[in-house]
């Protein structure tokens, strides 16, 4: 009955855990040190000497989104506020960026970096607050409900916008240091990667997930839920307007438009993506969906009747995986490959009806289309059809890591024996 | 000692008297039974004492402070802690980890701590999952610590949910229909298990129930409601022979 005992009289303390303070703060520093590090190299070797000011900036865009969707992550995949309003805490922060630098940035006489870190302070400032805003009506509001207003803020914000006349209006708006820091995005990034790790780490953030899970049950455990749902919307919105702070200097010019409603969408669909609740799921389809329409610009060189029959095989292979999914296999192995025989098919398949296309050269030279003309069919088909394959997301709730691979396939071999 | 006290406690829904006027003491270290017909205010009344609900008049104390003005997240806090009738896990966490956040209640760090993970959060963590895990042990949950709590049998979700009211240190603790659906080994254990959480270790329970049996040895007092009135209370054999009683659950001779 001991163990029992300690357990239901309260605070007893007869569990002191040890922890190695200097170890503990020594993998502390050297993770430290070697984020800064990363920042610093990737900003390093993204000079021109290097890659191109395209590539360079491919890498700043990885980096805005890899924020704006762990960020989101926190709101609604871990404390379950469905936002779908993300992009009005990042024009904030690109608008306040870009007052603050009209206003201010002539008579201060403050080198570029450092400015750039004071805007993305103001930013996220800004943003939090909005965020605390909008936070607010969370507490009344669920599910679709929440999304509708968040919706409508996003909108508020850029019309607003469109309407300043000192922010440029719908004209938009320059901006003077015109700098593309990628050691400053980054940084931002891992600092939001690092605080979501963290509070998953600790007990803290089961209370963040208990209101994602059942708010009913959550209060009656004495979670705090009308706290943790305003923070949640504060770090959440401030990541957004520090990345929106950065944005606007990189290219030096912002108008209202750019900040439509799509773009939260697009933030939204990362976070669904890579699964709800999954710091590394978010990061990967961040980077995943920001890249791809980038990649698919160079698809000139592919013939229409090439992207006909690879359409036709995707949309195949992709209908037969999900059949070999649901259908029931005693053996994980037997699933893996009547997947890859249907991968195999399809490849077969598209090669047959390259080979026929190529019969009728008309075809084939008078394509009515180019490839890159496409690239966003191809990007929404991409899409549909992860969503198919795996409606939970790449990542589901899990988070990427050894244990979690060890464990992946530890079942995987249990299952086959 | 009185541990919680109704005194004419009464809420309405528009027209409609859901609890009415209804008393009752709870003394320290007893198992007290809730028991009347489907709809009679049994759960309504849970949900008076939790701050979901405001009465609309009348009191309801708990050691001697009012719980009329505390607000529903403050309640466990206080030392009153609940199970529901339809189970309400926090489906996708693991079984450890819904007890935990029942810890989290007592926990010693701030979030700040948490969020750039000084050691104070790290420590706390380590303590409310040692607790938790020591929960565990005395619902016998120990061998699916790590299972999500969706993937559990129902008797095991069931002890679950008391785990985790456990885990906030209630001095009272509140169980909605805890053999729901239980089979009857299921049962007999619940019931051993309630009974040590009072002896053992000095809870104060009140408990809803429809299983007859399992009120009528578990509680040294019932008080029966029908259609939100307190029609009886006492002990379960006075209780089983009032009149009132049998005609609230058999209805009455028409002769």
């Amino acid at each position: 009955m001991t163990t029992g005992e300690s357990a239901i009289t309260p605070q007893t303390g007869g569990f002191v855990p040890k922890l190695n303070l200097g170890m503990f703060f020594g993998v502390r520093t050297v993770s430290i040190l070697a984020t800064v590090l990363f920042c610093v190299g990737i900003d390093f070797f993204s000079g021109p000497q290097f890659m191109s000011r395209y590539a360079a900036g491919l890498i700043f865009l990885c980096g805005t989104y890899v924020a704006l969707s762990v960020s989101l992550n926190l709101i609604n995949g871990i404390t379950g506020q469905f936002s779908i309003g993300h992009f009005a805490f990042f024009q904030i922060g690109a608008y306040t960026a870009a007052g603050c630098s009209k206003a201010f940035y002539a008579t201060m006489h403050l080198p570029t970096l450092e400015w750039l870190v004071l805007m993305a302070i103001a930013g996220s400032i800004t943003a939090a607050i909005a965020g605390f805003v909008v936070g607010l009506p969370s507490l009344r509001l669920r599910g679709d409900y929440l999304a509708i207003v968040t919706l409508g803020f996003g909108e508020i914000i850029r019309i607003a916008t469109e309407n300043i006349t000192y922010l440029g209006g719908s004209k938009g708006i320059d901006i003077t240091p015109h700098y593309q820091s990628i050691a400053l995005i980054m940084l931002l990034a891992v600092g939001c990667i690092a605080l979501s790790r963290n509070l998953l780490k600790t007990a803290f953030g089961l209370g963040f997930l208990a209101v994602r899970e059942d708010e009913v049950a959550a209060v009656a455990m004495g979670v705090n839920v009308t706290r943790i749902k305003v923070l949640a919307f504060i770090i959440g919105s401030a990541f957004a307007g520090a990345a929106g702070a950065l944005y606007a200097h990189k290219y030096g010019f912002i108008i209202p438009d750019q900040f439509k409603m799509d773009g939260s969408f697009i933030v939204l669909t990362m976070v669904i993506l890579g699964g709800t609740g999954s710091v590394t799921g978010s990061i990967l389809a961040a980077i995943i969906l920001t890249l791809l329409p980038e990649l698919l610009r160079d698809l000139h060189n592919v013939s229409f009747g090439g992207l006909i029959a690879t359409a036709l095989m995707v949309l195949v292979a992709t209908f037969g995986i999900k059949r070999v999914i649901d259908t029931h296999f005693d053996l994980l192995k037997m699933k893996w490959l009547s997947a890859l025989g249907v991968l195999a098919a399809c490849v077969i398949g598209e090669i047959i009806i390259k080979m026929l296309l190529d019969l009728f050269p008309h075809v084939r030279t008078h394509a009515p289309i180019d490839g890159a003309q496409l690239r966003m069919v191809i990007y929404a088909a991409t899409l549909v059809i992860v969503m198919l394959l795996r409606p939970q997301g790449m990542f589901a709730h899990h988070e990427f890591s050894w244990t979690w691979v060890k464990k992946v396939l530890h079942s995987k071999t249990a299952v086959k024996s | 000692m009185t541990v919680l006290e109704l005194d004419d406690a009464s809420i309405k829904f528009g027209g409609l008297i859901a609890v009415n006027k209804v008393s009752f003491q709870v003394n320290e270290g007893q198992i007290f039974g809730l028991i009347g017909p489907n709809g009679a205010g049994k759960t309504t009344c849970f949900n008076l004492i939790t701050g979901v609900y405001k009465p609309t008049s009348g009191s309801i104390t708990f050691l001697g402070k009012s719980l009329s003005d505390v607000h529903t997240d403050k309640i466990a806090g206080l030392g009153i802690a609940r199970t529901f009738q339809n189970i309400r896990l926090f489906s996708s966490l693991s079984v450890v980890e819904n007890v935990m956040v029942g810890g989290l209640l007592r926990r010693k760090s701030s979030l700040p701590s948490a969020l750039i993970y000084l050691p104070s959060s790290v420590t706390d963590t380590a303590q409310i999952r040692h607790r938790a895990l020591e929960l565990l042990e005395v619902l016998d949950l120990t061998d699916v610590a790590d299972v999500r709590s969706k993937d559990l049998p129902y008797g095991k979700q069931r002890r679950l949910e008391i785990a985790r009211a456990l885990a906030t240190d209630p001095k009272l603790l509140l169980l909605d229909e805890p053999a729901a659906g239980m089979n009857p080994n299921e049962k007999v254990d619940l019931m051993n298990t309630v009974k040590r959480l009072r002896d053992d270790f000095g809870k104060t329970i009140l408990v809803i129930e429809h299983d007859m049996k399992f009120v009528m040895n578990l509680c040294e007092n019932i008080s029966v409601l029908d259609h939100g009135e307190k029609i009886a209370e006492g002990l379960p054999q006075e209780v089983r022979s009032n009149p009132k009683v049998i005609s609230a659950y058999l209805g009455e001779s028409t002769n």
